[in-house]
């Protein structure tokens, strides 16, 4: 049964058809060709396909279709600007050299961004226990981490110059 | 991270003069990636592509009585059907190495497998295939084929698949053997050798199947176009063999111009896309439709059907004297191919290569034999047979050393081959190898004398118990003189001075895109933002037998430092006639080309861009125009190896029988940095891999079904961050005359070291040795329990680990 759908992705909306059966990660890549999200398991248990849905990291690979709509969806490809360029993060990745095939990295990010927002100065523990849902095979996770650090503090910074401007 | 130089060394490198190598520079792909922009081969749009899906056999052997596709064909959306009655019957190998070796170090690849066969050898046999105009169609369509077989009797064990009265897979492979070798460098009198000895250690083991678990899962799209040519996209680290391979073996009426061979982005290889994929049964669909098709695989597709480490089943036999001295080494390796030859062959022969190589001896002999089982396809995995014979020949020398109470590192000192001798690639002479300052750098930072109290030292009583292991390796930087191991680049000047550097190898995340760059821009003087790197089409780039063997930074490398020294002669000898436009009167071998300009030595003041000539070239009214381009070749004969030295510290529950690694340090051999972020990126991952294939990674079949049971990333654990310990890499840096800059390979090594370690590390902290791996808590207990003795038995994997 085809029915049209909206859905409100990185602050666009979109009317698109889908079906009961499908999946968000086939909708955003298929339907809106949002390919920066990617599947990778499509069973929930890698994170490369993670999204924000209303601000929580959410595996869009086992996120029916049908659930996500009129709801707040964020990808990767809503994390850079056309005014700022790269996020603090992405930014931080690419430093530390923290995508190697880059197949999970869509998802690290989304994972990370949203830790970042709960909590802005995250130990290396925490950060570690945030992503330990998403699986990395190239990297040893260590520039990951690193990365993610590396971000936390930059916005810190950020943060301090605010506040005293 | 730490860098060290070794100062006693002459050809120590001179950073201060290098604009661009040995600087941690950002890969030119990698903002690409965390845009989401990167392309990988199921992002591609292309108008009219249809999706196609496969029907894999339920039997792990099984034979196809009758096969009915009416059902299906009816399905609204379903453009084609093919069975094994459609496909050609020519047999092809995944594996497309055959294409690039010689006869001399291998007897020979077989070809042994269909692109869809009505004799099912294992569960991930493909029988039908199907075209339809969507994923959900396609895969309504792969329900609705009825399928009824016949249900042979299978083997899972490649002991039992050996017995005579064993099922035979393969009709013309007698006692289930699909390949058998001496070691083509076998060497004196191992008899002799053994019984003139003081001591002698005999130590048996097998690895698991650790599977690739490149997160992106197969796929493969194949278009032709009106004139029978056919484009395919796949993640491939070897399109060119590919193409030779595909041609030659399976499309008889196919030529090697008539297919193009598209690499995209690649979501990690570590030696899987090596093996042929989807893209025959992709070729197939896209022939008999006449559209572009796109197969794709789930990824308990992968697990079932695509490929792993090859399970190695090696005895390694070590003869000694009193002091110390390797005197006679014997491997006898029993792989486990799986359903068809694959690169299990090569790997097991690599292994022996590697194994009985590493020390010097004048007595070697080595024997391999690899069988067919009902289980899934084996491949070539990162390391390539390195990992898997240094988990058993690393224990072997550490029990040597306890016979005879000599340190580890001092052990393995005694042994290893020295620069001069022969290499381990026995034709080659070993040219470089800084093996012991690894030993010695990576003990000084481990503290490795602090922490290894000895081997008679009193064992505390107490649950948990700490200890520390070592292992050494040597690998290839590309096999020259075993493969067809050449490469060329292409380099052109644009009009506004930037260039771009056609090159053959795949990105595959490692970062060799980069890596090659700065070659490019420290010996072109074009700047290295001004480089644009053009790889991943066939039909453009030169031809390279692909990315792996640790070869790219050596081989691609050196050819395209040639590119790179041609661009910057030409560059030269057309800028005279402009210095001469302006009154200067210079020389060619005067002149420097750096950052984008050219200059006089001894007038640097006195500039014209590269831009300037390099457009005057193209725009050149008056005289035949030429654009600024050169090519360059490199042709490697030996091996070149690269060495490693990794240390491991674990702790052991003795309660539960698990091991936490606490630290683990590597020390590498590189010859030169070109990208110490670049490298220590490729150190890292490989050592977490290294790890998970000691400690967790296990691939479990069930065996009376010859089903995979943990074909999820759920249940197949591979380590997550909470798994990474203290990690620490040195570089030992001595420039190696050969390689570009002086640099070794480095791909690879990571991952080869951990398992040994960490098997040395439990030994010595609960005296007790692992036989199989991954060194899982249960076989750990059951060790522990019978103090060593009890073995056991069928605790994993395929062949029931009867070691």
């Amino acid at each position: 049964m085809k029915t049209i759908a909206t859905f409100h992705v990185n602050g666009q909306e979109y009317d698109t058809v889908i079906e009961p059966h499908m999946v968000l990660a086939d909708i955003l890549r298929d339907n809106l060709n949002l390919t920066g999200t990617k599947r990778a398991c499509s069973g929930g248990n890698c994170g490369a396909c993670t999204v924000l849905v209303n601000g929580r990291p959410t595996c869009s690979c086992i996120t029916l279709g049908m659930l996500a709509r009129d709801k707040d969806i964020e990808t990767v490809e809503g994390l850079a600007s056309t005014k700022n360029g790269l996020s603090t993060l992405q930014t931080a990745f690419v430093q530390n050299n923290a995508a190697q095939c880059g197949f999970c990295t869509s998802g690290m990010l989304m994972t990370a961004e949203a830790l970042l927002r709960e909590n802005p100065q995250p130990t290396r523990q925490e950060v570690k226990i945030a992503i330990s849902g998403n699986i990395c095979r190239c990297t040893g996770y260590i520039k990951i981490v690193d990365a993610i650090m590396e971000a936390v503090s930059t916005l810190q910074t950020i943060n301090n110059h605010n506040e005293k401007a | 991270m730490q860098i060290l130089r070794q100062s006693e060394h002459t050809t120590k490198p001179q950073d201060d003069e290098l604009l661009y190598v040995g600087k941690s520079l950002q890969k030119p792909d990698v903002a690409q990636k965390v845009t989401g922009q990167a392309i990988y081969t199921d992002d591609i749009r292309i108008s009219g592509l249809i999706e196609g899906r496969l029907l894999h056999c339920p039997h792990p052997f099984a034979k196809v009585k009758a096969i009915d596709t009416s059902k299906a064909k009816s399905l609204p959306g379903v453009t084609a059907i093919l069975t094994y009655q459609d496909a050609p019957q020519n047999k092809f190998s995944r594996s497309t190495m055959a294409e690039a070796l010689p006869s001399f170090a291998y007897n020979g690849e077989r070809q042994d497998q269909k692109i869809l066969t009505d004799i099912c050898r294992y569960r991930g046999d493909c029988v039908a295939a199907v075209a339809a105009e969507n994923i959900y169609v396609a895969e309504q369509a792969i329900d609705l084929i009825d399928v009824e077989y016949d249900v042979l009797e299978p083997v899972f064990d490649p002991f039992q698949a050996l017995e005579p009265n064993a099922p035979q897979i393969h009709s013309d492979a007698k006692n289930n053997i699909a390949f058998e070798m001496d070691h083509p460098f076998n060497v004196g009198d191992t008899k002799q050798a053994f019984a003139d000895a003081d001591v002698i250690v005999d130590f048996s083991g097998v690895n698991s199947r650790q599977k690739h678990l490149h997160m992106e899962t197969d796929s493969a799209i194949a278009q032709f176009d009106e004139n029978g040519r056919v484009t395919i996209i796949s993640p491939s680290q070897g399109p060119h063999l590919g193409k030779k391979h595909l041609s030659e073996r399976v499309f008889s009426d196919l030529e090697d111009g008539d297919i193009r061979w598209l690499s995209p982005t690649i979501g990690g290889g570590f030696g899987a896309r090596l093996a042929l994929g989807l893209e025959p049964i992709a070729v197939l669909l896209a022939r008999k439709t006449g559209k572009p098709v796109r197969v794709t695989s789930t990824r308990e597709e992968d697990f079932n059907g695509y490929a792993s480490r090859t399970d190695q089943h090696q005895t390694i036999r070590l003869a000694a004297l009193n002091d110390g001295t390797i005197t006679g080494i014997e491997q006898y390796i029993i792989s486990d191919a799986g359903a068809y030859l694959s690169h299990s062959a090569t790997t097991s022969l690599v292994n022996m290569q590697k194994s009985l190589g590493l020390f010097r001896c004048d007595n070697v002999y080595g024997h391999v034999k690899v069988v067919y089982t009902n289980t899934p396809v084996t491949a070539g995995f990162r390391g390539y047979g390195n990992a898997e014979g240094a988990f058993v020949l690393q224990q072997a020398i550490d029990m040597l050393a306890e016979k005879l109470a000599i340190d580890p590192i001092e052990i393995r000192s005694r042994n290893i081959r020295k620069e001069g001798e022969q290499s381990f690639f026995l034709p080659c002479v070993l040219e470089h190898t800084r093996l012991q300052e690894c030993m010695d750098e990576g003990s000084k930072a481990f503290g490795w004398n602090k922490k290894f109290k000895g081997w008679n030292r009193d064992k505390s009583q107490g649950r948990f118990q700490r200890g520390v292991g070592m292992s050494i390796l040597n690998h290839a930087s590309g096999a020259g003189g075993f493969l067809l191991e050449h490469s060329s680049a292409v380099m052109k000047i644009q009009a506004d001075g930037s260039a771009n550097l056609v090159i053959s190898p795949c990105e595959m995340g490692q970062g060799i895109l980069g890596a090659v760059t700065q070659i490019a821009a420290e010996l072109s003087g074009i700047p290295y933002e001004k480089i644009r790197v053009v790889t991943g089409d066939t039909d453009i780039t030169l031809f390279d037998i692909g990315s792996h063997a640790s070869r790219s930074i050596f081989v691609v490398g050196n050819a395209v430092a040639n590119c790179a020294k041609k661009i910057n002669d030409i560059i030269r000898e057309c800028a005279i006639t402009h210095f001469e436009k302006r009154q200067v009167k210079v020389k060619k071998e005067d002149l420097i080309v750096q950052g984008g300009e050219v200059f006089p030595k001894t007038n640097p003041e006195t500039t014209i861009s590269v831009r300037e000539i390099a457009h005057d070239e193209i725009y050149n009214f008056t005289e035949i125009g030429s654009q600024i381009s050169a090519s360059g070749a490199y042709l490697s004969t030996s091996h070149h190896p690269n060495h490693q030295a990794g240390f491991a510290e674990v702790e052991v529950d003795t309660e539960t029988g698990h091991v936490t690694v606490l630290k683990y340090l590597a020390a590498h051999d590189i010859g030169r940095t070109i990208n110490p972020l670049l490298v220590e990126s490729q150190m890292q991952g490989g050592a977490v891999q290294g790890l998970g294939f000691a400690l967790k990674e296990d691939y479990v079949l069930d065996q009376t079904t010859g089903e995979v049971l943990n074909d999820t990333l759920l249940t197949y654990t591979a380590p997550t961050v909470m798994d990474v310990p203290e990690l620490k890499n040195l570089m030992i840096e001595d420039p190696y005359n050969h390689g570009p800059f002086g640099a070794k390979g480095v791909g690879e090594a990571g991952v080869v070291n951990p398992a040994a370690a960490i098997a040395n590390a439990i030994y010595d902290a609960i005296g007790v040795r692992i036989h199989s791996l991954p060194a899982s808590p249960e076989k750990v207990l059951a060790m522990l329990q019978s103090g060593g003795r009890e073995m056991p038995n069928g605790a994993s994997h395929v062949s029931g680990q009867r070691l």
